[in-house]
């Protein structure tokens, strides 16, 4: 594992991704540092202002301001901020249920298979949006609603992948082995399949990532997001969208930071998947 | 005019920086309506001539120099259209793995349709008349009801049978046949090549015949080339070929491949294995100098010459006087006392799956294994021998725990293993073991080969430390004949016969008392093979275990065990000390078994292949 | 054949029952635990205690909730979700309004969706091995990093406000009738003769159409490709070269009926997610399909009607599945005879 991650930091494709990565970690971890203004801060003076370098840009508002007078720069660092959060907490809540539940159904099969499998079947006749519109509207709007919708909706899409990774993994006569030595069924499925299964659960850990960036956004647009407060990419989205005539940098911005994140986050899951040799049709998505 | 020439066909691979070539300089002449065999253990650069033929080498590789003249036209420097419009047509392909070589979601009728169109036959009627004639000209009955069937409901076999007969529908000129029992069961081999050589004398065909099996080759083929490592060590008639073998290899692979009459002796054994393409570029002088029990410090020095034995017969070797000389020693298999009380006890063991049919069909169940007896006793090898599906696995499976039986009983040293308690499977995990089949999948791809061999090691609750676990490795690797650096190597690094060692070892960490050892070596070359036995008899010798040995070779078997179980469709048929079985075998399925073993002698007929 | 697939189609819509039982119950049971009162919030804020107290009793609100639950199903099964709390109308009958527009929307983009995917997976296969593959490869992580609503807003703001190619407010100019027979607006206009119509509604759907098939297509490309690579691996397309097929019988012949069968089993997740797409390119185009209308819903926690509009959705993609099991069924002939 370890040298397969060493011939991953070799992929071009990987390295890119990693620095688009690290560039959207340091502005969430250093916002409060390297934003030039307080996100909430309104300078009702002056509202809608185009960038600096625009004719009548303003010199201390690098990308102009938005209705209310706020600084765009600065919400789009703090925006990074929300939506790395996100990313990572929601991915990682996914990414446990997901992988636990798979592995007990791959690697026991029968009933127990069974019921998992219908258990992921009846969510996925959710539709991934429809869902967390629905939780949301049970769990109430804040950055912690938003994780834990997101981690609800999408431990489905661990658990289905890697299920079936697991049962590939199982037809190996070396698990059968294990058993044959000893091994207890925990010590088979952590010391025997696990290590097999982990290149595709981090793949599919970054595809995550990927996702529950654009499920905020997405929840943030409707309003049912991290809440008024915070500021949040979706959020930008929504407010720029009635003055997308006088001010279209304040659309396309937010527009940008959320792609170049998503981007960032596929980029990195598909260098992964090349140089960690990960069968992964499913899994495109 | 002859059918197929090859004039110092070269074809290289780019290694690196590098070209190795993968065939050096062959030469030969195929005439209408003969058979060639191309012989030698994989890596031989036998498949790599019937690639050329139709130019679809793999990446990498390239025709480098020479000529390959089909008719007397030169394939290498025909158009491409050209060679595409004789392939299909003139020239035609039987490959090795019938059921993948099939389109699956197309039907049979269909790809003959298909064929038969580019063929030239215009109107669609004619078309299916053409394909059930071919069909029934390949022996599978009712020919018009296969046409609308999918590839994957038909046996191996019959799939087969009409790519045979899909290969001469173009009254071909040459035919290549890569390996084309290989993936079938044994008893099928005598009829599809009955039907090769029938289809070959209707329509005056030549044939290139790629094989592994040296008495395959001698009862089939006009004319034979062992190949080694990319050259042609030896050519002639296949008869006096391998009665009278020239090349030190040809001699040495004969008396590797155990007998399946007269004496039982021990194997020759070859050291270490044919050289990749890799290890190729550092050999200087004859290839099979570093292997060669003849080798003089010439050998090393420049390629051999060809030299013709007789005016027919020649041989690359500078030693081929002295052939003759290499033999084995007669040994004598004393037979293992039988004891009174056996070790393993198997009594009216039954397997029954459940095959649900869905929501609504009522579930049936087929009878993998049916009231099956067997006793085995300590030090004692018993062979398990079957085709495929016939239940072997099973057993094996059954024995080590991986399944539960439906009924009957598994005595173990005078104790009850049959449930599957906690207290029986440690009881199993230390006196029986299992070794699987294939290495690549029983080797844990992550794990470096010490922590392969001593995974028993670390089992439960109790870790043995990391000195213990080393010197163990340290032992076990010894006792494989393995070189000690290998332990920190993975499953990846290592060819074929070794992996299957370590597969061994891994199961001899903890001296199990019971060995069950599944197909351990087949798909292995002769060779390796070879090595592979004769450090099984030497362990058992100094471990002394005993095994249960499944394998579908019977010369494997005839050479290993002293006691056969022959089991057909999930029951034991017959079984008994292997010299009684084999010489007088009584059940028709055993009797089949036997006569699908093409005979040692290569002036002997075998009736199954003459047979009209 | 027709047998086999109608007996399959019978038996999943019957797998999908207790499926979309499960999947109400826990709506019903998300939507129980909200911290709203549905009583309240159908009264005028004047509303006494006792009167809130009245409609509790008269909603069933204070029986338990199994019981509750099942009250609820009895009538979702005749056809009554209640009344929506914001609109005062019966939920299903505002749910039958919308519906036909999305599935005009989802449609068009599916066709979108299924053209581009399947054109540039072709694409993508014919450049292997050449110095455009790495590059179409990159783009096509980039265009598959762009989810629908970000299409959405990009068309909107170069087609809509930069170019003023194409309208993007609503489902048809408002100048114009509305003509309602099916509910599909496109048939509509042809049915009442009004090309005028016709033409309006069409201009409209581009964008929003657009946006959803060029959000969905890059996976079903991406797929294609590496379908296609796995099928050239195969023995049967090496056989068929040996047999002196040309390669574009080998594609149209051999690799692609097989490559069409993981194709389509992504293909059917992907339409499956697309159908709830339309929802947020709904609201960005101001589309008056039931995507609006959730939000809307949701915004309000009108819970008659998002209980409505939740269930519908699901059904959509219960049926969606089945078409695709279906299809997959028809192509695979491993699963259809034995």
């Amino acid at each position: 594992m370890a040298g397969s991650l060493a011939h991953a930091l070799r992929s071009p494709r990987v390295l890119l991704a990693l620095a688009m990565v690290l560039g959207l970690g340091v502005c969430a971890i250093f916002a409060g540092f390297i934003a030039p203004h307080d996100p909430g801060e309104q300078n009702l003076l002056s509202i809608l202002t185009p960038p600096a370098w625009a004719p009548d840009g303003d010199p201390s508002f690098l990308l102009g301001t938005d209705s209310l007078g706020r600084d765009v720069l600065s919400r789009l660092i703090y925006g990074a901020r929300t939506a790395m959060l996100v990313a990572v907490f929601a991915s990682f809540g996914a990414m446990i249920i997901g992988t636990i539940l798979a592995h007990i159904a791959g690697y026991f099969g029968g009933a127990v298979d069974w019921i998992i499998g219908r258990l992921v079947d009846v969510w996925m006749s959710f539709p991934p949006v429809i869902l967390s519109l629905i939780l949301m509207v049970g769990l109430g709007v804040g950055l912690d609603r938003v994780i834990l919708a997101i981690v609800l909706v999408d431990w489905t899409r661990f658990c289905r992948v890697l299920r079936s990774e697991v049962l590939i993994v199982r037809r190996h006569d070396y698990v059968a082995a294990a058993r044959l030595l000893g091994f207890s069924h925990w010590q088979t499925i952590v010391r025997e399949i696990l290590p097999a299964t982990l290149p595709l659960l981090i793949t599919l850990f970054s595809l995550e990532m990927a996702i529950a960036v654009v499920v905020e956004a997405i929840l943030s647009f409707v309003g049912l997001g991290v809440g008024p407060n915070q500021a949040a990419w979706g959020q930008m989205i929504a407010d720029a969208r009635q003055y997308v005539y006088q001010s279209p940098w304040n659309l396309l911005l937010p527009i940008f930071a959320i792609f170049f994140a998503v981007a960032a986050f596929n980029l990195l899951g598909d260098g992964l998947r090349r140089t960690l040799d990960v069968r992964l049709a499913q899994a495109e998505r | 005019m002859l059918a197929l020439e090859a004039r110092d066909l070269t074809v290289s691979a780019r290694i690196g920086a590098a070209t190795v070539p993968a065939i050096r300089a062959l030469s030969f002449q195929l005439a209408p309506g003969k058979i060639l065999g191309l012989v030698g253990e994989s890596g031989a650069g036998k498949t790599m001539v019937g690639r050329a033929i139709a130019q679809l080498l793999p990446p990498g590789f390239a025709i480098t120099a020479g000529a390959l003249l089909f008719e007397g036209e030169d394939l290498l420097t025909m158009a491409p259209a050209r060679r595409r419009a004789l392939l299909g047509r003139a020239i035609a392909f039987i490959p090795q793995a019938p059921m993948t070589a099939l389109n699956p979601v197309l039907t049979i009728g269909a790809q003959f349709d298909e064929h038969l169109a580019r063929l030239g036959l215009k109107s669609r009627n004619a078309r299916r008349e053409r394909a059930i004639a071919m069909l029934t000209a390949a022996h599978l009955p009712r020919a018009e009801d296969l046409l609308t069937q999918y590839p994957h409901q038909l046996s191996g076999g019959m799939c087969q049978r009409a790519l045979i007969a899909l290969a001469f529908a173009g009254n071909p000129r040459l035919v290549v046949a890569d390996e084309p029992t290989t993936a079938l069961d044994v008893t099928m081999h005598p009829p599809i090549l009955h039907l090769i050589a029938e289809m070959q004398r209707q329509h005056g065909t030549a044939v290139i015949f790629i094989t592994h099996d040296l008495r395959l080759a001698a009862q089939l083929c006009d004319d034979v080339i062992v190949m080694y490592a990319g050259r042609a060590v030896e050519s002639g008639p296949a008869r006096t070929v391998f009665a009278t073998p020239a090349h030190p290899y040809t001699r040495c692979l004969q008396l590797a491949n155990p007998a399946m009459s007269a004496e039982r002796r021990t194997l020759y054994v070859l050291p270490d294995q044919m050289p990749s393409l890799v290890q190729l570029q550092h050999i200087a002088g004859c290839h099979f100098a570093p292997r060669c029990p003849l080798v003089t410090a010439e050998c090393h020095r420049e390629e051999p010459p060809q030299v013709a034995v007789t005016a027919v017969h020649t041989v690359t070797c500078i030693r081929a006087a002295d052939t003759f000389g290499i033999s084995t020693a007669g040994r004598s298999f004393g037979p293992p006392a039988l004891l009174e009380q056996p070790l393993l006890r198997v009594e009216n063991l039954s397997k029954h799956f459940a095959i649900s049919r869905g929501l609504f069909g009522a579930a049936r169940t087929v009878a993998a294994v049916n009231d099956v007896s067997f006793t085995i006793a300590e030090n004692e090898f018993v062979a398990l021998v079957g085709e495929s599906g016939s239940g072997k696995s099973t057993i094996a499976r059954l024995l080590v725990g991986l399944e539960q039986p439906s009924s009957g009983r598994i005595v173990f040293d005078g104790a009850d293993l049959t449930t599957p308690s906690l207290r029986n499977r440690t009881r199993r995990a230390a006196s029986l073991q299992m070794v699987f089949q294939d290495p690549q999948s029983a080797l844990n791809p992550r794990r470096p080969i010490a922590s392969i061999v001593t995974q028993a090691m670390e089992a439960g609750s109790r870790h043995a430390s990391a000195e213990d676990r080393l010197k163990r490795t340290k032992e076990l690797l010894a006792e494989m004949g393995m070189p000690a650096d290998i332990a920190a190597r993975l499953p990846g690094q290592l060819s074929g016969g070794q992996r299957q060692r370590i597969n061994i070892a891994r199961a001899l960490c903890r001296v199990p008392k019971v060995l069950i050892a599944d197909e351990i070596v087949s798909g292995l070359d002769v060779s390796i093979q070879a090595q592979l036995l004769s450090l099984l008899a030497r362990l058992r010798a100094e471990l002394g275990f005993a095994m249960l040995f499944i394998s579908h070779d019977l010369s494997v078997v005839r050479h290993l065990c002293s006691r056969v179980l022959v089991m057909y469709r999930g029951e034991i048929v017959e079984q008994g000390p292997v010299e009684e079985v084999f010489g007088n075998p009584q059940h028709p399925h055993t009797q089949a078994l036997l006569s699908s073993v093409p005979p040692d002698e290569p002036g002997a007929t075998w009736p199954l292949l003459r047979a009209n | 054949m027709l047998v086999i697939v109608a007996k399959l189609v019978a038996r999943r819509l019957l797998a999908a029952v207790p499926i979309l039982l499960v999947v109400s119950a826990l709506l019903f049971c998300v939507l129980r635990l909200l911290p709203v009162d549905p009583a309240a919030m159908s009264l005028p804020t004047t509303a006494t205690i006792a009167e809130i107290e009245a409609k509790r009793r008269e909603m069933g609100l204070d029986r338990p909730l199994p019981e509750q639950y099942l009250i609820w199903l009895s009538d979702a099964l005749h056809g009554n979700f209640g009344r929506s709390i914001q609109f005062g109308r019966e939920a299903g009958s505002l749910v039958a309004a919308t519906l036909p527009a999305t599935i005009q929307l989802a449609g068009a983009a599916m066709v979108l969706a299924a053209i581009f995917g399947l054109g540039g997976g072709l694409l993508l296969f014919h450049l292997r091995g050449t110095w455009f593959e790495a590059v179409t490869d990159i783009v096509s992580i980039l265009l598959l990093s762009i989810p629908e609503f970000l299409w959405g807003l990009i068309l909107l703001f170069v087609f809509g406000v930069a170019l003023h190619a194409l309208p993007f407010t609503g489902a048809v100019s408002p100048n114009l009738p509305q003509p309602h027979v099916t509910g599909f607006l496109l048939i509509d206009a042809l049915l009442v003769g009004r090309l005028d119509v016709f033409a309006s509604a069409f201009r409209h759907l581009i964008l929003p159409a657009l946006a959803l098939g060029l959000a969905f297509s890059p996976a079903i490309m991406r797929v294609l490709r590496s379908s296609l690579f796995d099928v050239y691996h195969e023995d049967y397309i090496q056989q068929a070269r040996l047999r002196g097929l040309s390669e574009r019988q080998i594609l149209l012949g051999h690799a692609l009926k097989n490559a069409a069968l993981p194709t389509l089993t992504l293909a059917g997740v992907q339409f499956g997610i697309l159908f709830s797409g339309t929802l947020l390119v709904e609201v960005i185009y101001s589309y008056p399909g039931m995507g609006n209308l959730m939000v809307d819903a949701v915004r309000n926690a009108d819970l008659p009607l998002i209980e409505a509009i939740g269930l519908t959705y699901c059904v959509a993609v219960l049926l969606i599945n089945t078409v695709v099991d279906s299809l997959y069924v028809v192509l695979n002939p491993k699963l259809r005879v034995r």
